[in-house]
């Protein structure tokens, strides 16, 4: 009898958790609407972000400033995951519902197929209108899907290579003159690879990058000319002559000049801010965090040329946008939040306290930013970069052509193939993925 | 039933006592020692790593040689870990869908086990195959559709749409569906003789003896929930719902500036309660290993 009462306490406390969860589906349903209008006309947005640490800290005062600024709209900004986790919830909530107003999103325009999101295009020539020219064209390339502008910059960011002045020294290299093209890469990273200890193990490498990405691969690429994907994005064009050479110097690299070791990308930043690691390819965005972690002299430099063609560096980061609502003053809501956002005052700020870029072509002429950098000289390194900065087109197959680089990569440092066959494999497959998703 | 059929066993430990003489038995133990030592210094290793670097500042952490005991302790960065998000409100949060999926579980786990293992109707082979079968469907691919389920039902942001999905538990029920069919029939039939309803016979003496069947899967759901992180951020948007998995991603940033020291003291935070639970069960394993007495 006792243990039947036990089993029906149970079932019972069951029962009051389910109850009690039903209290909270009626306070949650408006903040899942994504936002609301008060009868005097108030309205509150939800924002989703997907920067965690220092930066997420960063969009967090940016929200509480626009909050303060005015009264009309209230925005509740929650963090989602990073940049893949917030795909998923955002995947999740277009198919289902209970999207936001306004997200922070990386590959944003891709969801302009969708259907759920307003162009930010249709946006920038209308009542509230934003000037588009005071940004750099690259910028919007960057937001752009199909020729249309799908999502506003925000933080953005481009790869840099950081660069131990210390171990620079120590080998003899003139710290003040980092190398400028992959073959002065190559000379550099010989002298920096050594073994320190003397028992046959090399423990201290020339070069590498910080983690197996695509974008590093794709920056290599660029440099020496080669395309990503056609005007039309039928097909991709990374196993031309021109990345072919480039995939077959990171192989080389590896293989032949021994100056990186073979798929250690994910260990590359511990053995940088070790000591262990002479240059490392990584993104802008960690240059603050790279300063405070590193207790030796660090370096900043432009990525690479190849020989004396001019650089081409591609972009990266995330954008905000719009989800479409019925009401559309709640859009333009969201559109005047947005403008708070990417305002000049929020971009420098956004710029000095994270490592982002400030996202105006006239921002290297702001006072507060030459007397930021007098303290910070790394800080400026990517802001000279930008103008050779360049935008992959952001097309359907992007992520798989992502992966099939990806491999690619690590095939060539494990010399399971030569350049040209992986890269026309690599193209095989992602046409292939580009003609069914066209086809559907 | 709750007298032990057989003493623990005394003769034995006079036995372990001349086995220790033996001096080949001695070397064999030695080196099962050794591997025992080996496997328990890699599991504990990262954790003590963790603690180390939990106390470290930015510049110590990725310093080479490592330092295994941090130079300047720097406690401050658990205060900063705690006041960085709403820990407490997580730790509640995560318990209790920890704590009432574990109870859930159990109890419907151990109902359906015991209708497959020990009841006869139609269909039973078939639907035991269908239940198996669930557990081959990974959850990438139901993660949509559970997504709108419970959209629907209203229940995002709500605590049972954190816990009802995971009341069910096909994997439980096999688990112990195989713990109940070792009963002996004979068992059920004196029970059953003397007056015994089924319900009876399944708390009073199924899970009094199969307990450390029961031990296991609480262990492997609260584990499993308190771990989990796509679900709870995909069916929370508010603050005061999310869990602590979430809580601890928020210190990772995208693209470089994590603070590692801070991370790994909310980390420690985290991990603390499921190693005192992994205890506590683990003292109820070895407890009714010991009480059971059937065995054999």
């Amino acid at each position: 009898m006792k243990q039947k009462l036990i089993t029906i306490g149970m079932l019972l406390v069951l029962l009051a958790i389910s109850a009690c969860g039903g209290g909270q589906a009626a306070t949650g349903g408006a903040a899942a609407s994504g936002a609301q209008i008060d009868s005097s006309g108030h309205i509150t947005l939800e924002f989703w972000f997907a920067l965690g640490g220092d930066s997420g800290k960063a969009v967090e005062d940016l929200v509480t400033q626009f909050n303060q600024s005015q009264n009309n709209i209230t925005v509740n900004a929650t963090y989602q995951g990073g940049y893949a986790a917030m795909m998923a919830k955002v995947w999740s909530a277009v198919s289902g519902g209970g999207l936001p107003a306004v997200a922070q999103v990386g590959a944003a325009p891709l969801l302009g197929s969708t259907g759920s999101i307003v162009a930010i295009e249709d946006l920038l020539n209308g009542e509230n209108s934003f000037d588009r020219s005071q940004i750099p064209e690259v910028f919007w390339d960057y937001n752009r899907a199909g020729g249309k502008i799908w999502s506003m910059p925000f933080n953005q960011s481009v790869p840099v290579m950081f660069y131990n002045r210390d171990l620079f020294k120590a080998a003899g290299l003139d710290p003040d003159a980092p190398p400028q093209t992959w073959d002065e890469v190559i000379e550099y990273g010989k002298k920096l690879t050594q073994d320190t200890d003397g028992n046959g193990a090399i423990d201290q490498w020339g070069f590498n990058t910080a983690e197996d990405n695509h974008w590093y691969l794709s920056a290599m690429l660029l440099s020496n000319g080669a395309q990503i994907v056609n005007a039309e994005e039928t097909e991709v064009l990374y196993n031309s002559p021109e990345g072919v050479a480039m995939l077959a110097l990171w192989g080389d690299m590896v293989n032949t000049y021994k100056i990186m070791p073979p798929n250690q990308h994910n260990e590359a930043k511990g053995d940088f801010l070790a000591g262990k690691l002479g240059m490392l390819l990584d993104s802008s965005a960690g240059i603050p965090s790279m300063e405070s972690d590193s207790n030796f002299d660090l370096g900043v430099a432009m990525l690479p040329a190849a020989g004396d063609q001019p650089r081409r560096i591609p972009v990266g980061g995330a954008s905000l946008l719009i989800f479409k609502n019925a009401n559309t003053e709640i859009e333009q809501a969201a559109w005047t939040f947005i403008q708070f956002m990417v305002s000049k005052e929020s971009s420098l700020f956004l710029s000095t306290h994270t490592g982002y870029l400030p996202i105006y072509t006239s921002a290297a002429d702001w006072p507060e930013l030459q007397s930021y950098w007098e303290e910070h000289p790394n800080r400026r390194v990517p802001v000279d970069q930008l103008q050779f900065a360049v935008a992959i087109p952001e097309f359907p197959a992007l992520g798989t052509s992502d992966t099939e680089l990806r491999n690619a990569m690590q095939a060539i440092e494990l010399n399971q193939g030569d350049a040209q066959t992986l890269l026309d494999a690599a193209k095989v497959a992602v046409d292939k993925s580009i003609a069914e998703g066209s086809s559907q | 039933m709750n007298e032990p059929l057989l003493k623990p066993t005394e003769g034995k430990r006079n036995a372990g006592a001349a086995y220790w003489h033996r001096p080949r038995a001695m070397l064999t133990n030695a080196l099962w020692y050794l591997v025992l030592g080996l496997v328990a210094a890699a599991v504990i290793l990262p954790f003590i790593w963790m603690l180390s670097t939990s106390l470290k500042d930015a510049q110590e952490v990725f310093s080479y040689p490592p330092t295994w005991i941090p130079r300047a302790w720097r406690w401050q960065n658990y205060l900063d870990a705690w006041t960085a998000a709403p820990f407490a409100r997580y730790f509640f949060n995560s318990f209790f869908i920890a704590a009432a999926v574990t109870l859930g579980q159990l109890i419907s786990c151990s109902l359906a086990a015991f209708a497959f293992a020990r009841m006869e109707f139609r269909g039973k082979q078939f639907l035991f195959a269908l239940f198996l079968s669930t557990t081959m469907i990974s959850t990438q691919v139901t993660l949509v559709p559970s997504y709108l389920i419970v959209k629907n039902l209203g229940w995002i942001d709500t605590y049972q749409g954190l816990i009802i999905p995971f009341i069910a538990n096909a994997f439980g029920v096999f688990m112990i569906r195989q713990a109940f069919m070792t009963l002996p029939r004979e068992l059920e039939d004196a029970a059953r003789l003397d007056g015994c309803g089924r319900l009876r016979f399944l708390s009073q003496i199924a899970i009094p003896l199969c307990r450390p069947v029961l031990a296991a899967q609480a262990l492997f759901a609260f584990m499993g929930n308190w771990n989990s992180y796509l679900w709870p951020l995909i069916v929370t948007n508010r603050q005061e719902m999310r869990t602590l998995q979430i809580g601890l991603r928020y210190f990772v940033s995208q693209e470089g500036g994590t603070q590692w020291g801070v991370y790994m003291a909310a980390t420690v935070m985290v991990t603390i309660p499921v190693i005192l639970f992994y205890f506590l069960v683990q003292k109820g394993f070895v407890e009714s290993l010991a009480t059971t007495g059937l065995k054999g």
